[in-house]
């Protein structure tokens, strides 16, 4: 059985976000004061407006107080958002990430604590620092993962025992959602040990420092910022975490180690495709209104042609960004072996990035000098579907996963 | 078959390079992170380039240039383009309307225009061809709708001319003393027999820079808008003869126009490469050097392969316009390859360096900005289109 078709609950959900989309958000997004500046500071008002409508807490269960989302329905949404601000798809697909692994972790105590002051403030945001499981994917190829040759920006952060609780010191340069999070969920390297431990840390805990935003450029200008959302780097100096708020070494392996790298990755996917749809929307609408060579130049064989492909390719994207969703949602389709056993995460990821960039410059040519002038929106396109094919989890070597699943090559 | 370059072109190559290095790259990074785009412009760099002779290196030696082939011009473009892509075209869209001076101007008005141009390190020119609805129109005007194309009326009244109209994306816009300016004199019939090219000094009453143009690459080099209210220009500044200004173009053969951007694009694939070696030597990913992983060896062997074709496709095509043989379309081929070229080997560069956490070499970045400019210069349909008719019947 396959059946592509969504439920009217998932149509009428997609549909609200997409009319909001279109009518506030996008052309708040795509006005010549916010395209041209290099900053662009987080548009907080319509974050809240998402927030309201559920979109904070998609994949948290019900009686929680989320929507009770899977994974597929979160990928319609998040392509919905990104369409309009790519920020704040990153932001929420974040956060509605978080609250569900986060909610499976906690223990009574700490879902009592915590829960409430999540459930009760729209501005409430979640991020995460940990050491990302496998951060050489791809590069380590056939060969053991390297210990301590960590690429930049790993978290460097420290944890010492304090009575019974622990005291946490370091550095993490580039934590998403920093900067809105009111809960940190924070991994350390126990000091003088092997293992880690995994804590719960709000965000007015004294020693805790969030970083500005990160700038456009940064170092004296050696480097671009490179990545969406809410950025900043996080400080912890003497840090004091109580016992009650340590996660079980259980959970947090469950919630570190499970699937979370893969369900944010292929968020990521889904919100790439919609990056690259408001591209294609625009040249669809340009390419029928700009007259040039005695006719709509749609009507030219060479228009024509680039609309195609950015058509076949973003179809062709989010069939794999939402395979990749169903068979994250239901494992079960690989073992019954209705689909092949895949890392369709970085399937998806991997064509996705690709395919998406150059539909999306495929997109941008349509408006010939136009695609490259900061006052319009093509040129973002371009660069935010850039940042998407070269990141930390679709570089040159993330099909190499893909290569290494395939050969059922295990470390 | 002979490669080999003469004395003056090494020269020139040379000369090229060491400006490049010492004095263009150090500026290069900083002035693309300006905000303003009309402050991205430094005026020291083009006035020592044009010391060093790189403004006027096309002028035909009797009006005091240097009168540099074709080779030399690509190999200089490129050089200056290694160091910054856009600092580069500025000097070379001076070159390209020295070579309409000397093609079409009479005598008379290349001693008006040429000799101060000559005298001034600061005189930069530039030329207004497209309007908000007429790109692609101009360079390909439709057969069946002879309104197409610029719009800029000029209407003659006794031993002048008025202008009345706006230009849109021109090059040099915000920073040039003279223009060329396409104007309809006729706009009863197509472009191609309705237009007149006149030469307008920048500080003529009535005619002003409007906005200049933000963009995402090419952000030293400065596109502006050109606006016409009731501009008064001379007879006398006529090029050519009146609704013959697409003619006055065409009596330039050079075709310099489209070895330029292909030469430019050979120096930010230089540049690309020489960052991807350097990075690829020097930094490790799993505890292996970069260039011991075979993803990187097998990029690199792109990089390398598709710049030294596109090198050579550029000076053999330099080498044919100094030769002056027959123009069978390698002039619009070299450029149209070119804009393959650069996006592959900016991106190539971006995939070896790879980001750092959620970081992005600037420069790198840069590159691949800057390379985008070549989608709707030198790639576009309409170019790669037209050529079609002046293609040989058989290759080889």
């Amino acid at each position: 059985m396959i059946d592509l078709r969504l439920t009217p609950e998932q149509i009428e959900i997609r549909d609200a976000v997409r009319d909001f989309v279109n009518q506030e958000l996008k052309p708040a997004a795509i006005d010549p004061k916010r395209l041209e500046p290099f900053e662009k500071p987080l548009m907080t008002d319509f974050l809240d407006q998402l927030s309201q409508m559920g979109l904070r807490g998609l994949g948290l269960p019900e009686d929680a107080g989320g929507v009770g989302a899977d994974l597929l329905t979160s990928c319609i949404l998040l392509e919905e958002v990104a369409v309009g601000d790519v920020d704040l798809a990153v932001v929420l697909g974040e956060t509605s990430l978080l609250a569900c692994g986060m909610y499976a972790a906690m223990n009574d105590a700490q879902r009592k604590r915590w829960m409430p002051k999540f459930e009760g403030n729209d501005r409430f945001h979640l991020a995460l620092i940990a050491r990302d499981a496998d951060t050489e994917r791809g590069w380590s190829y056939y060969q053991a993962l390297p210990e301590d040759d960590l690429p930049v920006g790993t978290p460097d952060l420290s944890a010492k025992r304090s009575g019974k609780g622990w005291v946490i010191n370091g550095l993490a340069p580039f934590v998403s959602n920093a900067p809105v999070a009111g809960l940190f969920i924070v991994q350390a390297k126990i000091e003088g040990e092997d293992g880690t431990v995994t804590v719960l840390l709000g965000s007015d805990a004294k020693g805790l420092t969030v970083d500005e935003e990160l700038p456009a450029f940064g170092e004296g200008g050696a480097h671009a910022r490179w990545g969406h959302g809410a950025i900043a780097s996080v400080t912890l100096d003497g840090c004091k975490v109580a016992e009650e708020d340590v996660i079980a070494a259980d959970a947090a392996r469950r919630l570190l180690h499970g699937d979370l790298h893969a369900r944010r990755t292929v968020q990521m996917t889904a919100i790439n495709v919609g990056v690259s749809r408001a591209a294609y929307e625009a040249a669809v609408d340009y390419a029928k209104m700009r007259w040039q060579g005695g006719r709509h130049i749609v009507e030219h064989q060479a228009i024509g042609m680039k609309l195609a492909d950015v058509a076949i390719q973003l179809e062709a994207a989010r069939s794999l960004a939402l395979k990749a969703a169903f068979v994250a949602d239901h494992p079960d389709a690989v073992s019954e072996r209705s689909v092949n056993d895949l890392p369709w995460h970085a399937v998806a990821r991997t064509f996705a990035a690709e395919s998406l960039h150059r539909a999306t410059l495929e997109a941008a040519e349509c408006f010939g000098a136009m695609g490259v002038m900061r006052d319009m929106p093509l040129q973002k396109y371009v660069h935010d579907t850039l940042v998407m094919k070269h990141s930390m989890d679709a570089d040159l070597a993330s099909p190499l996963v893909v290569a290494e699943a395939v050969a059922g090559y295990t470390r | 078959m002979d490669f080999s370059l003469n004395e003056e072109q090494r020269h020139w190559q040379m000369e090229a390079r060491k400006f490049a290095e010492d004095e263009i790259r150090p500026i290069s990074v900083g002035r693309d992170q300006i905000a303003d785009p009309k402050a991205t412009f430094d005026w020291g760099i083009i006035k020592r380039g044009s010391e060093l002779g790189f403004r006027t290196l096309a002028v035909p030696k009797e009006w005091g240039g240097h009168e540099a082939d074709f080779v030399t011009q690509a190999l200089v473009m490129a050089e200056l383009a290694r160091g910054d892509s856009s600092v580069s075209k500025t000097f070379s869209q001076c070159w390209k309307w020295s070579h309409l001076i000397a093609a079409s101007c009479t005598k008379e008005q290349k001693e008006r225009f040429l000799t101060p141009f000559m005298a001034d390190h600061g005189f930069v020119l530039g030329k207004g061809g497209t309007e908000a609805n007429a790109g692609s129109d101009n360079r390909m005007p439709p057969e069946n709708d002879p309104k197409a194309g610029w719009k800029l009326r000029a209407e003659r009244q006794g031993d002048e001319w008025v202008l009345n109209g706006t230009k849109m994306f021109i090059a040099n816009g915000s920073v040039a003393k003279l223009f060329f300016v396409d104007a309809r004199t006729n706009p009863d019939v197509g472009i191609r027999e309705g237009s007149t090219m006149f030469i307008i000094p920048r500080d003529t009453p009535g005619f002003s820079i409007g906005k200049v143009f933000n963009k995402r690459g090419w952000r030293f080099y400065q596109n502006g808008e050109l606006i016409f209210e009731n501009c008064r220009i001379p007879h006398a500044n006529v090029m050519g003869e009146v609704n013959g200004g697409v003619k006055a173009r065409a009596n330039d053969k050079s075709e310099f126009g489209d070895i330029e951007l292909a030469a430019n694009a050979l120096g930010i694939c230089d540049d690309a490469v020489g960052m991807a070696m350097a990075y690829a030597r020097n930094n490790k990913r799993a505890g292996k050097l970069l260039i011991d992983h075979q993803l990187v060896q097998l990029r690199l062997n792109e990089m390398y392969m598709l710049t030294e074709a596109l090198r050579a496709f550029v000076l053999r095509t330099a080498w044919e316009r100094d030769r002056k043989m027959p123009d069978l379309g390698n002039n619009v081929l070299v450029m149209n390859y070119s804009q393959e070229v650069v996006q592959r080997v900016t991106r190539a560069n971006m995939e070896i360096h790879g980001p750092a956490g959620c970081m992005m070499h600037a420069r790198v970045d840069k590159l691949v900005r800057d390379a985008m400019v070549w989608t709707h210069l030198a790639g576009d349909t309409v170019q790669r289109v037209k050529v079609v008719k002046r293609l040989p019947l058989t290759t080889g």
